[in-house]
């Protein structure tokens, strides 16, 4: 017969356990409150945006380290190039606080600055507290740190990303049999494209369709410039004789590339170069250099990376850089600033180069360390050498690439690349073309509300 | 309750029932082209702040459009464009529909091929243009080396690339008009045909006398859509191009995407997009017009 006694027992056994299992609960509760103080910036979403480049891919990689030890959510927004700078300008000309942190894209820098929408960065470097001696602000490159700053000499983005143009060849092996030597002027650049090009079906040169990235170089090397003399004089100088034998040099070029280079994308340009279809390609280190550090490179054995040509007056290759910044209404600019300074800190950087190959970082001291050395030291060539060298150049005197950073060269820029396809396909000569560009360009400025 | 009351009740129900779609459209379609309307009243740049409130000059924007060439090249390149692409593709649309009218379960099954063009995205099909047309790469380059034939870069060539951006256009919308008139065909009574056929007509005079009286309506219809359509050739343009070599294949809606989106002019972008909108309209109108004036004489 079944005791009865024994059921109250029971009963009052599952209660209690009932009871401790509450009282766990609420112990086990109880510590969150400590973890939450030891992630300052717990609960903090912060929302950043950018266009798509690879840096910010691999970045990704590391995110979630970021967000574990600062318990913040990192939303980043990635998108194309010119989906970005639009949304962004129209952000933050409205003085909006929809992002923590953007990138401050090179053409538009110097714009932003001036209008005040960004957020003065040395705020938080000088605060030891905030960012602590060893990051060094005076790390970055200054040649890719001009665009950030105003006539003040205060900092609105340091750099991620340094864009050296130099020349890359594909095919030495070629080169040597027909006695050619590395072009070191605008005449041997030349006439190096003319003798290679249709040799064993390869094309003396290649390039992309942003014309008006490619050209200042020449038009440059020649004495001429897209401006008169910019930043402080915008009236446009694309109708002088320097500036309209840089277009012809160019052109003339191009009659060693592949057909239809007019509408080649920066990818269908390495990729011939990669593949040794093309000699030389002529742009920033990251779309180069891969024909030594790619392994999609069929041609490593017999490439070269070197200095752009130089021109008569001038040696001037592109330099740039893009940057983050903080937006002047952000609404996180700590928490902002805490992602920015990891992102860009020496550990970042150099785990980018070591772990991925990415070599078109802006610190100095990375540049120049052995890791990187080792890394990019292909076939003898010192690669970090080089990149440094171009990347250094706006600083050294005057800043050569102020014509593009200027409010105006977006306009003035596109009449110059519709110029230049008119000259190139041959449907005006040079002269005329450049003389009516002259006229758009001042045409347009002035509707654009510019004064001249 | 007398009629009156009634119909007047149905009346208001019916302005009710209408009202929450009335209000959709009014958000996605009205107040789009307001604000669009509104900005082409202003010097508008997203780099200066205020000057999207700035009416100081309301038609400043539109002033400059007759002396800017640029504007005026790029309606000279829409029309090129609009006129051939129309032209072949209702032609071609046609002939083929012709061709495949026929009592086949073959040939039942190959026309859901020739559709394949018109449903796919239009940036995959510039993309697949892309590949056609990239020298280096393309079958079409290796077919015309094989057979020594020097082919330019059509994208490239002042006097192809508005040709090859027609072709790639026609190609992608040639199934429209085929499924239009081929529509249109499988409507016209066997009778017409057969009697005409006893009476000793050919298969041209047929055609001439019999069939294409009874497709024109139809042939204009479609014509009428491809033409408004046609201005949407953006995403062809836009990869392949790039509205060069020069300003050779840029067209108005591109001259806007740039201007906004380069040079960041919305104010006088949202001017050239009005201008551009007020002149298909004005097509639309004329071509219904044109109908309308048609079936009335007959």
């Amino acid at each position: 017969m079944k005791n009865w006694a024994d059921q109250p027992a029971r009963a009052i056994t599952r209660r209690k356990l009932l009871q401790a299992s509450a009282t766990g609960a609420a112990l086990a509760a109880f510590p969150a409150p400590l973890i939450a103080q030891t992630k300052p910036f717990a609960g903090v979403t912060l929302h950043g945006a950018s266009f798509q480049h690879r840096f910010f891919t691999l970045l990704q990689k590391y995110i979630p380290e970021f967000e574990e030890q600062t318990g913040m959510k990192v939303d980043l927004q990635l998108s194309a190039f010119p989906v970005y700078n639009q949304q962004a300008n129209l952000e933050l000309s409205s003085g909006g606080s929809a992002y923590d942190f953007v990138n401050v894209t090179f053409i538009l820098a110097a714009r932003w600055v001036a209008a005040g929408l960004l957020a003065n960065l040395d705020e938080f470097t000088g605060d030891s507290n905030m960012t602590p001696a060893e990051w060094n602000p005076k790390d970055f490159v200054e040649g890719a740190q001009v665009p950030y700053r105003d006539a003040k000499g205060g900092t609105y983005g340091y750099s991620w990303e340094g864009g050296a143009m130099v020349m890359g060849l594909s095919r030495m092996d070629l080169m040597e049999k027909k006695g050619l030597k590395i072009p070191k002027t605008f005449a041997e650049l030349q006439q190096v494209c003319a003798e290679i090009n249709g040799t064993d079906g390869v094309n003396g040169i290649v390039s992309f369709q942003l014309h008006h990235w490619n050209l200042p170089p020449y038009i440059q090397g020649f004495g001429g410039n897209i401006f008169k003399n910019p930043p402080g004089d915008i009236m446009p100088a694309l109708n002088k004789p320097e500036t309209i034998e840089g277009i012809e040099l160019y052109a003339r070029l191009l009659k060693s590339a592949p057909k239809g280079v007019l509408t080649y994308t920066e990818d269908q340009a390495r990729q011939s170069l990669l593949t040794g279809r093309s000699n030389i390609f002529i742009h920033s280190s990251a779309w180069v250099t891969p024909i030594l550090l790619s392994e999609e490179s069929k041609v490593k054995d017999t490439s070269r990376v070197v200095r752009m040509p130089a021109g008569p007056v001038h040696d001037h290759p592109a330099s740039n850089s893009q940057g983050l910044g903080i937006p002047k209404n952000a609404k996180n600019k700590k928490a902002a600033w805490e992602f920015i300074k990891w992102a860009l800190s020496p550990d970042i950087s150099m785990r980018l180069v070591k772990e991925h190959g990415h070599s078109s970082v802006c610190r100095r001291s990375i540049i120049t360390s052995d890791t990187y050395r080792k890394l990019n030291t292909v076939n003898g060539q010192d690669l970090g050498a080089l990149y440094l060298e171009v990347l250094e150049l706006p600083a050294k005197g005057e800043n050569y690439m102020a014509y593009r950073t200027v409010k105006e060269f977006p306009i003035v820029g596109d009449v110059l690349n519709k110029a230049f396809e008119q000259v190139a396909t041959g449907q005006l000569p040079a002269k005329d073309a450049m003389n009516a560009a002259q006229d758009q360009a001042i045409a347009a400025l002035r509707r654009a509300g510019t004064q001249l | 309750m007398n009629q009156g009351g009634i119909d007047g009740e149905r009346r208001a129900f019916i302005a009710f029932a209408l009202t929450p779609s009335l209000i959709v459209l009014f958000a996605v379609a009205v107040l789009p082209a307001i604000y669009l309307v509104v900005t082409s009243l202003t010097p508008f740049q997203l780099t200066a702040p205020g000057s999207a409130t700035d009416f100081g000059a309301p038609l400043r924007n539109y002033g400059l459009l007759p002396g800017d060439p640029r504007f005026v090249n790029s309606l000279a390149v829409q029309a090129k464009l609009s006129f051939w692409g129309v032209l072949f593709q209702v032609l071609l649309g046609m002939l083929l529909a012709l061709l495949l009218n026929v009592p086949s379960r073959f040939v039942e099954f190959a026309r859901t091929f020739f559709l394949i063009p018109m449903v796919l995205p239009p940036i995959v099909v510039a993309v697949i243009w892309k590949l056609i047309y990239t020298p280096d790469i393309s079958p079409l380059y290796y077919a015309a080396q094989a057979l020594h034939f020097t082919l330019p870069a059509l994208t490239s060539s002042v006097d192809f690339a508005l040709t090859a951006i027609i072709i790639a256009d026609t190609w992608e919308w040639l199934p429209f008009t085929f499924l239009m008139v081929l529509a249109a065909l499988q409507t016209i009574p066997d009778e017409y045909s057969e009697a005409a056929l006893v009476d000793g007509a050919n298969r041209l005079q047929i055609f001439w006398y019999v069939t294409l009286p009874f497709i024109t309506p139809i042939l204009v219809i479609s014509g009428m859509f491809r033409l408004i359509d046609s201005v949407k050739a953006f995403p062809l343009i836009f990869l392949l191009t790039s509205g060069g070599p020069g300003t050779v294949t840029e067209v108005t809606n591109y001259y806007a995407y740039l201007l906004a989106f380069d040079t960041n002019e919305i104010g006088y972008s949202s001017a050239v997009t009005v201008v551009m909108l007020l002149l298909v309209a004005g097509i639309s109108l004329g071509l219904v017009w044109m109908g309308r004036r048609r079936e009335a004489m007959a």
